[in-house]
């Protein structure tokens, strides 16, 4: 396990928007595959890979990100040394919150930066949910002699936007790098997650902010490739993109494919997530699942299938779920019939109600609605 | 060191020999339960819901699980900087050494820990039972009674009564006699084995038995009739909501079946009284296009292509496709292959089960691992740690054991391994 690296999340993605659902929290906080919010595996995959000293940059609605990695224990990143920063904006009294400039937010990492003592830093963006370890990736960098290395795979723009298509020559280094282009050059498509020294990432921010600039973004990085050598890793598991409510359905259904399930969940090492202590899930006399993933809590009285349900949802009798996503707290009363529908956490369904998405369109229920 | 006016211990170091291969290798309160728990949670969930901070766990036989599981008392909100969850195994000491000789010599032994904390009061636990209590409005009973001791007692069937420690106690609840499993019994109240004690009552009682070279050092059998003897002042408090002892093979199954038949029973989902407990690091349950699950508890890493009937599922089980599994209790990594049919079965820890093994009151006859002082109602206990050979018969009542010799042709067990 490679001990030598620092992780930097960059928890939110101002590019992307995932409606309802993206609107209380952070892009990484929100909730996916049942039991897990997106951070959960890049934090995981991070821990895994023996990284002891994780940065997580936000900069807007972190509230609900914070009450979910707390201190940092549910990943063992409660530790004296290093462990867990939540990396918020450095709001001075002449920034109000709402014009928050983004050098308060570089400030922060570069600070965070300075004070750990690793020869590389990961960073990784706040859309990305694979299992993995980084050790061939910081091998494979080593060995390449580059000053940045990038991790892609070959799902070209299949998650829509936003997608960076990048062009390597034959040495594996990038030459180019499209940003949503409308006929890729290469279904090589960057997963957003780097490694680089962290002594150059420090020079990278601090020259970035001398020019002026206030944000600061993986592929900003990435576009150095003329002046920085810049290597592909190809990573070849399962890796998938949020990238909007399309795509988060998407991801979200490919769960119940067996290889997924498998790739993501239990060929690796386990993906750590907050402790709920919920009951078990009770199915009762007439339940009926068919090709479901189901957590914990939950009361199962009605019929779901092809579906994601998250923790302690009810599903009432005479009611139908199919192709839909359930988070948290969420009560589907009687005689129900809802298709393609996501339903954020603590959404109430009232007896009766019929709700039919398009799987390419699917109905999305804010947090707390009531239907 | 930690101070408290209250402190808990739980008696957890028997090895609840009733259970057969159950507690081969781990102690009784460290045996899962439920789908989520193990039967510890329970008393500890409650101390910590009770706000009872400082809670030691006595533990002796087979620790190893029991002390893992319970760690550093994270699960339970009980890793405080000045209280916590307390591991107490037997010590060496510089005079004369023992193991705990029973349960009152296990709290006499910690009698040094109990002084450090300086409490008024010590609420005595057991670790095999299945209720949610709080302890805190015993202790309030206990005050304002003004009593040395209060024992919580539970009003049990008439018939039932034989198999109890039953109080006799008067019209004010002042308890008068202590018996343990009455032939004739004068009152239907049993002892939980749950205790409130004024410290320092208790300190000087725990002292005086250790004295008395002909007593068991029980709780029940000699520290209360001498605190009774002494002129004491003993009180019954009435607990009405749901109690368990899990203490053999057919009242643990028949308890974890509750969970499914009388839900609001127990109440699980009650947030205002969780149940804690060390969550296993496993994604959500799977429910194959194929699985068929009904009336059962599942939870985490579970993954089901079978049949599964009113069963209760620990952790990470596989059911696969075909096999039928229907009123039992499989506990964490259980696999059940295809076209096995199960009923009445508790598995054990990762065991194996083949193809189309049939186990269950539906196989009549006995065969070389009938146990009927373990085993009752038909059900079938599994050891950890088995590979159960394909198409093997297995009649109610059986205990697979990997310590029983039995020929090569009868044996059900292919191989063994380490979970």
């Amino acid at each position: 396990m490679f001990n030598n690296a620092m992780g930097l999340i960059l928890a939110d993605n101002k590019k992307i928007s995932l409606g309802e659902l993206s609107n209380p929290r952070a892009l990484s906080a929100v909730p996916f595959g049942g039991r897990y919010r997106i951070i959960d595996f890049m934090l995981s995959d991070m821990v895994n890979s023996g990284i002891k000293n994780v940065g997580v940059l936000t900069y807007n609605k972190y509230k609900s990100l914070m009450d979910h990695v707390g201190t940092g224990a549910a990943w063992s990143l409660d530790r004296k040394n290093d462990g867990l920063h939540i990396l918020p904006p450095y709001v001075n009294s002449e920034a109000t919150a709402a014009n928050v400039q983004g050098d308060e937010e570089l400030t922060g990492v570069l600070d965070f930066l300075r004070q750990s003592r690793t020869t590389y830093v990961i960073i990784s963006a706040a859309n990305v949910v694979l299992n993995t370890t980084f050790d061939e990736f910081i091998k494979s960098h080593e060995q390449s002699g580059a000053d940045i290395s990038v991790m892609y795979n070959r799902d070209g723009i299949k998650f829509g936007s936003p997608s960076y298509i990048l062009e390597l020559d034959d040495d594996g280094f990038v030459k180019d790098m499209l940003y949503n282009p409308p006929k890729p050059v290469s279904n090589k498509c960057s997963l957003g997650i780097l490694v680089l020294r962290r002594d150059l990432l420090i020079d990278i921010i601090a020259r970035q902010m001398s020019h002026g600039k206030t944000h600061f973004g993986i592929h900003s990085i990435v576009k150095m490739y003329d002046e920085l050598k810049v290597h592909g890793f190809e990573y070849g598991g399962t890796a998938l993109r949020i990238n909007n409510v399309h795509s988060y359905f998407r991801s979200s259904m490919s769960l119940l494919n067996e290889g997924v399930r498998n790739d993501l969940f239990w060929s690796g090492e386990p993906i750590y997530t907050k402790v709920k202590d919920e009951a078990p899930t009770l199915y009762f006399d007439n339940a009926d699942a068919k090709n479901c993933i189901v957590s914990d809590g939950c009361r199962i009285y009605g019929r779901i299938e092809e579906s994601v349900i998250f923790r302690s949802v009810t599903v009432s009798k005479n009611t139908t779920l199919k192709n839909c996503v359930v988070m948290q707290d969420v009560h589907i009363s009687e005689n129900c019939h809802l298709e393609n529908v996501i339903l954020d956490k603590n959404a109430f369904v009232r007896p009766g109600v019929r709700l039919v998405g398009h799987p390419d369109y699917p109905i999305v229920i804010g947090k707390g609605a009531g239907i | 060191m930690a101070k408290a006016e209250v402190v808990a211990m739980i008696l957890a170091g028997g090895q609840g020999a009733r259970l057969g291969v159950l507690t081969k290798k781990i102690a009784k309160p460290a045996v899962p339960f439920g789908s989520r728990y193990r039967i510890i949670d329970f008393p500890l969930s409650n101390c910590v819901n009770s706000g009872i901070e400082i809670v030691g766990v006595l533990s002796q036989y087979q620790p190893l699980a029991l002390n893992t599981y319970v760690g550093n008392g994270h699960p339970w909100d009980l890793d405080r900087q000045n209280a916590g969850a307390y591991i107490l195994p037997p010590f060496q000491k510089s005079g004369k050494s023992d193991w705990y000789k029973g349960t009152a010599n296990a709290i006499y032994q910690n009698k040094d820990f109990l002084d450090d904390c300086n409490p008024k009061y010590v609420v005595i636990l057991s670790g095999d039972h299945i209720y949610k209590m709080d302890y805190s409005a015993m202790l309030k009973s206990h005050i304002e009674r003004g009593a040395d001791a209060t024992v919580a007692v539970y009003e049990v069937p008439w018939e039932e009564a034989p198999r109890f420690g039953i109080l006799n106690t008067e019209g004010d609840d002042s308890i008068v006699e202590f018996e343990e499993k009455p032939a004739k019994p004068k009152s239907n109240l049993a002892s939980m084995g749950v205790y409130v004690f004024t410290w320092d009552v208790l300190r000087e009682a725990l002292i005086k038995d250790e004295a008395d070279e002909n007593s068991n050092n029980d709780f029940g059998k000699n520290i209360i009739p001498m605190l009774l003897a002494d002129g004491r002042k003993l009180f019954a408090y009435r607990f009405a909501g749901y109690w368990k002892d899990v203490g053999t093979i057919s009242s643990l199954w028949e308890t974890n079946m509750d969970i499914l038949d009388k839900p609001e029973d127990i109440n699980l989902v009650d947030r205002s009284w969780r149940i804690f407990s060390r969550n296993p690091v496993k994604p959500s349950q799977y429910i194959g296009s194929e699985g068929k699950v009904t009336n059962s508890a599942l939870t985490d890493g579970c993954r089901i292509y079978g049949d599964v009937i009113h069963s209760v599922l620990s952790n990470s089980v596989v059911v696969e496709k075909g096999a039928v599994v229907k009123d039992c209790v499989l506990l964490p990594g259980v696999v059940v292959k295809a076209g096995a049919h199960l009923e009445r079965c508790i598995v054990d820890f990762g065991t194996i089960i083949g193809e189309n093994v049939k186990a269950g009151p539906s196989v009549t006859g006995e065969g070389p691992y009938t146990n009927h002082k373990i085993c009752s109602e038909g059900i079938v206990v599994f050891e950890r740690g088995l590979r159960i050979k394909a198409d093997s018969v297995i009649p109610g009542n059986s205990m697979i054991d990997s310590d029983i010799e039995v020929s090569d042709e009868e044996s059900v067990i292919e191989s063994t391994f380490r979970v």
